[in-house]
């Protein structure tokens, strides 16, 4: 097995991206113009070689891998090497059928996201942050030591920082800043809640335990001694326990997710953000809020999971409807999408509180889902801010008529977002909704608890053709141009940014008609993990 | 544990063992006696014969190089550094310097030579960096009275940096409360003058006069701390002190004798409420002696308050520590909380990293009270020795990796106080297009101080608040293993330091966030484009705290073992 090729897809876009922006920085301004396309060159071709990587590891080019029966905690491109010997750190990264579809995406914008901004105007620094965005990302995803996915937890704001500074719109200094501070605060609790639980860890009875504290950060071994100690009536750790490292833990998932109300840094970062951060933002960064729930929290800690079941449900809830009630109030464009993010991610809590194997896989599969369709709506919107130097809703009216590319891309990304069938979006939304009437039918709780999801179903629907129809259709005639545009020409996409659309429609389409390529391996992860768990429910546990 | 080597002064093995200190003493002579080197011929009496000898009379070329004093100083104070760090390639011995009765004096171990490290380091960055600080007129030149004074005053700046180093390892070597005390006075004096080193200057007068007077004043109570404890023990040995204090530790004398102690170090650590001198002294001064006192006049400071530890809350001491330790847990809190929302207010560069320093301040006397919760609280258990150890180590990785990136950022400063900037934040301004590479050092270094992976400062905070909840946890993991049942009521309330320290580290980030963000975002100020002056010898200095602090976060395992190996030595039992 090549299990080494996990190392390079994390190392290799953060080391070339560090060498480019030195590169860069150091060159005076003249030769700084002359860099500016090799280098978006060279961004692009080293996020298709790390696309190439993952989609080979996908079909099994790199060696015999079993991502549709692989086992709960077992991990695949599985490589472990000592980093801080002392204190039990180890350079462990491996892929599961959590993380593999969470990288696979990530390496999959990062080249979209590249050719969508390819004619921006934003010199020479931009595409290596992207890249290094992408490696901070895939490091989180991939490393199975609790330092390391901290370190690169962390990691991804710093790129993310600079991105919305130096590129961002008019408040950009105030949302970068408050994006920083808001999710620096939550995960410094959650830091402290991870150095509780490494402390209190069994001394001295796992392998990769460091000599000075005879604990150790490693993942694995961490919920393979959380599995064998939740048993009978015991639970890792205890009752009390569990609960407090769930809530510290939890408190910076919820943030980064974001969930109300922790959300308010949410549309302010996504508003100010260039068009290629917020893709990534929205794309991936989002995720890895829902991705650490389910490393962590959730195989951790299952009484604590019980315990608060019904909380993790009411913040779902209240995200999904509280989300899309404010897109109706939107003006703005990128706001509204921005909101919606926050709506989609409620999914994800309702689909992780409703305790069923199936609202897990929904969930998985809406970080999936909307990890495609996200950027395709920011992209949309980049593209309209691009040509018509304005993100309000009423500024362009008409679009079918002079762009109808930009049009085009638009409704598509619009219809996947409010869960039009046969598209990607759809499949989470319906699954959701299956995974939440089945725990009230099964666990018997009340009906109401669809008042919420259905509700929603209408207005998304309402938010997103209210403001097609007033983008799109409306004042079409040639006689009324909108007032920033009188008298000039009004283009339509430009080539690459119909070429991302595309890409990015093709796979909407292509996992709403068969998510099982990705389906498959969530739901056997979700049942594979639930299956341990619901011993407890049959205990009376919770 | 190696065993105790007993050498008598000027004995076998005294050479060896004091080599930096050595050094440095011979340093100072060359840093006396070379500037006055010239052509200077003696008479001798009664004749006509002239014997040159050297000193006075017209000086060499060489000798009357204003920069001369400068490398001297540079030189030694480096060589110093570099035998300590070879000092540590194979094991360091533990040599205790003994008088004639058998009392020990000094303890060269591996916890001396780690806070040498600290101080040689700070202490060869700063001067290196201020070798182009200094107005140097050079030499040959027709030069004014003003102007030759100034190239005078080099030998005496340079002069006070040594001595500064001396009495700071005398610090870190000593076994007795007094030579403590000698060493203390003999860096601190040498600091009170490099604060007002720029007297012609209102800011530096003021800031030299207050950190005088401020500190004489915590010096004096700190002393006359001492001769309550004298009073108390009939001694001022540190193992004499810790056996009386496990006797009779509940008296009254030796609670307010360690108590005003307590004030004399708490000054030198720049913790609340003695902290006020502090940002006036630090924007007052040089950057670079700015940077001397934020890391390793703290790194001193730090250095006292654990002797004094040592007695009072050492975990086989007896219960009567318990009062210091919950004052020590308060200052902790108010310190750091107060640094950081004094930080977040100024608009000073260097007030800010001045109270920073505060912050970082208390984030340490946190970690100095987890060492000493273990004698009292009966819900702690598990052995003492390995808790303590953890904190320790974790205390000097981040005094060690503060010289880094504090002493980086203060040197960064300095760059811009060559062009009158510096004290301002807008003089930060457009730093990003004039000079990047000073730019994203400072960026590094401002985040560093914040936090952020993979940087040292991260691994040192980290560090810091794992030894903490160490401690808060004691033996919980073992209780838990077994099926009891335990809630936060059950954690050492120490764990609250550890969510203190948390939170304000969050409020820091704002305003670290915010140097980053005038740098790359804002213009520069009128008038002022292109690349600033100053020489290569302060960006060589930016660039190697740039390295370490990269460095030292991404691969701190060796650093760490020496880290570990110190703190098993700083108190034998320990280990």
């Amino acid at each position: 097995m090549n299990d080494w090729i996990s190392i390079p897809l994390v190392a290799f876009p953060l080391i070339s991206s560090m060498i480019l922006l030195a590169f860069v920085s150091n060159a005076s301004p003249r030769v700084r113009e002359g860099l500016v396309k090799p280098i978006r060159m060279a961004c692009l071709v080293f996020s298709l070689l790390l696309l190439v990587l993952t989609t080979g590891m996908f079909f099994k080019y790199f060696g015999e891998v079993s991502w549709m029966d692989i086992q709960f905690n077992d991990y695949e491109y599985f490589v472990s090497y000592a980093w801080i010997d002392s204190l039990g750190i180890n350079w462990t990264v491996g892929l599961d059928a959590l993380s593999f579809p969470m990288v696979w995406l990530t390496t999959f914008l990062l080249p979209v996201t590249i050719i969508a901004t390819w004619n921006e105007k934003y010199g020479a620094t931009y595409f290596p942050l992207l890249l290094m965005m992408g490696g901070a990302l895939i490091g989180v995803f991939v490393s199975l030591d609790l330092f390391m996915f901290y370190v690169f937890w962390e990691l991804t704001l710093i790129p993310m920082f600079f991105l919305i500074l130096k590129w961002g719109g008019a408040d950009r200094k105030y949302a970068a800043q408050k994006f920083f501070i808001y999710t620096f605060t939550a995960s410094v609790v959650m830091l402290l809640g991870l150095i509780t639980l490494y402390f209190l860890q069994e001394p001295n009875t796992l392998a990769s335990a460091g000599s000075m504290t005879g604990r150790s950060f490693s993942i694995p071994e961490l919920i393979d001694t959380a599995r064998t100690a939740n048993v009978g009536d015991n639970w890792f750790l205890g009752k009390t326990m569990q609960n407090i490292l769930f809530v510290m833990l939890m408190i910076g998932f919820l943030v980064k997710l974001p969930a109300v109300p922790f959300h308010t840094w949410l549309p302010d970062a996504h508003v100010q953000a260039p068009t290629g951060g917020s893709m990534l933002l929205a794309g991936v960064m989002l995720k890895m809020g829902a991705y650490g729930m389910f490393r962590l929290p959730l195989s951790l800690f299952p009484h604590a999971l019980y315990h608060f079941q019904l909380a993790l449900m009411i913040i779902g809830m209240v995200s999904l409807v509280w989300g899309a009630i404010v897109c109706l109030g939107q003006t703005n464009l990128k706001k509204m999408v921005a909101y919606s993010s926050v709506s989609h991610m409620g999914v994800i809590l309702i689909g992780i509180a409703t305790m069923q194997p199936m609202g897990w896989a929904a969930a998985l599969f809406m970080m999936f889902a909307h990890g495609i369709i996200s950027p395709m709506l920011f992209a949309v919107c980049g593209a309209f801010k691009h040509h018509y130097h304005s993100m309000e809703i009423g500024a362009m009216r008409g679009m079918a008529k002079h762009s109808p590319w930009l049009a085009t891309s638009m409704m598509f990304a619009w219809m996947a977002s409010l869960g039009l069938p046969l598209l990607a979006g759809f499949v989470a939304e319906i699954m959701m909704l299956i995974a939440l009437w089945h725990m009230i039918s099964l666990d018997g709780w009340s009906i109401w608890w669809m008042v919420g999801p259905a509700l929603v179903l209408a207005l998304t629907a309402a938010y997103y053709l209210w403001s097609m129809q007033r983008t799109i259709f409306e004042g079409g005639d040639d006689t009324q141009p909108p007032a920033n545009m009188v008298g000039k020409v009004i283009p339509d996409i430009s080539n690459p940014e119909k070429f991302a659309m595309l890409i990015l429609a093709f796979f909407t389409i292509l996992f709403g008609v068969m998510p099982w390529i990705a389906l498959d391996m969530m739901d056997d992860w979700t049942k594979q993990i639930f299956n341990g768990l619901i011993l407890f429910v049959g205990k009376g546990g919770a | 544990m190696s065993t105790l080597k007993t050498v008598e002064p000027f004995g076998d093995g005294f050479i060896s063992a004091l080599c930096p200190e050595l050094i440095l003493f011979a340093g100072l002579i060359l840093l006396i006696v070379v500037p006055n080197l010239g052509d200077g011929k003696f008479r001798i009496p009664g004749t006509q014969t002239r014997i040159p000898w050297l000193l006075g009379g017209q000086r060499f070329k060489l000798t009357s190089d204003p920069r001369l004093p400068s490398w001297i100083a540079v030189i030694t104070i480096g060589t110093s550094f570099v035998m300590t760090i070879l000092s540590f390639q194979d094991g360091v011995e533990r040599t205790a310097i003994v008088s004639e009765g058998g009392t020990q004096i000094l303890m060269i171990n591996a916890f001396s030579r780690v806070f040498e490290l600290i101080f040689f380091g700070a202490l060869t960055l700063a001067a290196f960096a201020s070798m182009n600080r200094l107005d140097v007129k050079g030499i040959g030149a027709r030069l004014s009275t003003d102007e030759l004074y100034n190239n005078r005053r080099q030998g005496d700046f340079y002069i006070l940096m040594i001595t500064c180093a001396l009495g700071m390892s005398i610090v870190a070597l000593a076994q007795d409360l007094f030579v403590l005390f000698i060493g203390l006075e003999l860096a601190s004096f040498s600091t009170y003058v490099l604060v007002a080193f720029f007297k012609e200057s209102k800011a530096g007068t003021e800031a030299g006069m207050k950190y005088f007077i401020v500190g004489s004043v915590a010096s004096g109570v700190g002393l006359y701390g001492l001769s309550m404890l004298y009073l108390w023990a009939g001694s001022l040995q540190l193992d004499v002190l810790a056996t009386t204090f496990a006797q009779s530790g509940s008296d009254a004398l030796p609670m307010i004798g360690i108590g005003f102690v307590l004030v004399g170090f708490g000054f030198k650590v720049s913790a609340a409420p003695f902290h006020f001198a502090a940002p006036d002294a630090y924007s007052g001064a040089s950057s670079p002696v700015a940077g001397v006192l934020a890391t390793a006049s703290k790194a001193m400071g730090i250095v006292g308050l654990l002797r004094i530890l040592l007695i009072v809350a050492a975990p086989e001491s007896s219960e009567d520590g318990t009062v210091w330790l919950v004052c020590l847990g308060l200052l902790s809190v108010i310190t750091m909380t107060w640094g950081n929302l004094a930080a977040l207010g100024s608009t000073n560069p260097k007030r800010m990293l001045a109270y920073s320093s505060v912050a970082h301040a208390g984030y340490m006397l946190a970690a100095i009270t987890a060492i000493g919760a273990w004698n009292w609280d009966e819900t702690l258990s598990g052995d003492p020795g390995e808790a303590a150890v953890v904190v320790l180590t974790a205390l000097m990785f981040h005094l060690m990796v503060l010289v880094a990136f504090k002493l980086g950022a203060f040197l960064v400063l300095s760059v811009l106080e060559s062009e009158g900037g510096g004290s301002r934040l807008s003089s930060l301004g457009g730093l990003a297009k004039r000079e990047p590479f000073l730019a994203v050092a400072m960026f590094i270094f401002m985040i560093s101080l914040a936090g952020v992976p993979p940087l040292a400062g991260f691994m040192s905070k980290l560090l810091v608040i794992m030894g903490i909840v160490k401690v808060a946890l004691g033996d919980m993991s073992e209780a838990l293993a077994t099926g009891s049942e335990l809630g936060l009521s059950d954690v050492h309330w120490v764990w609250w330091l550890a969510l203190a320290m948390v939170i304000n580290s969050a409020i820091s980030v704002y305003y670290y966030l915010r140097i980053g963000v005038v740098m790359f975002f804002e213009e520069p100020e009128e008038g002022k484009t292109g690349p600033l002056p100053a020489g290569w010898q302060v960006r060589f200095a930016i660039l190697a705290c740039l390295l370490a602090t990269v460095f030292m976060g991404v691969a701190s395992d060796k650093i760490l073992e020496i880290c570990e190996i110190a703190a098993q030595s700083f108190n034998y039992n320990w280990a």
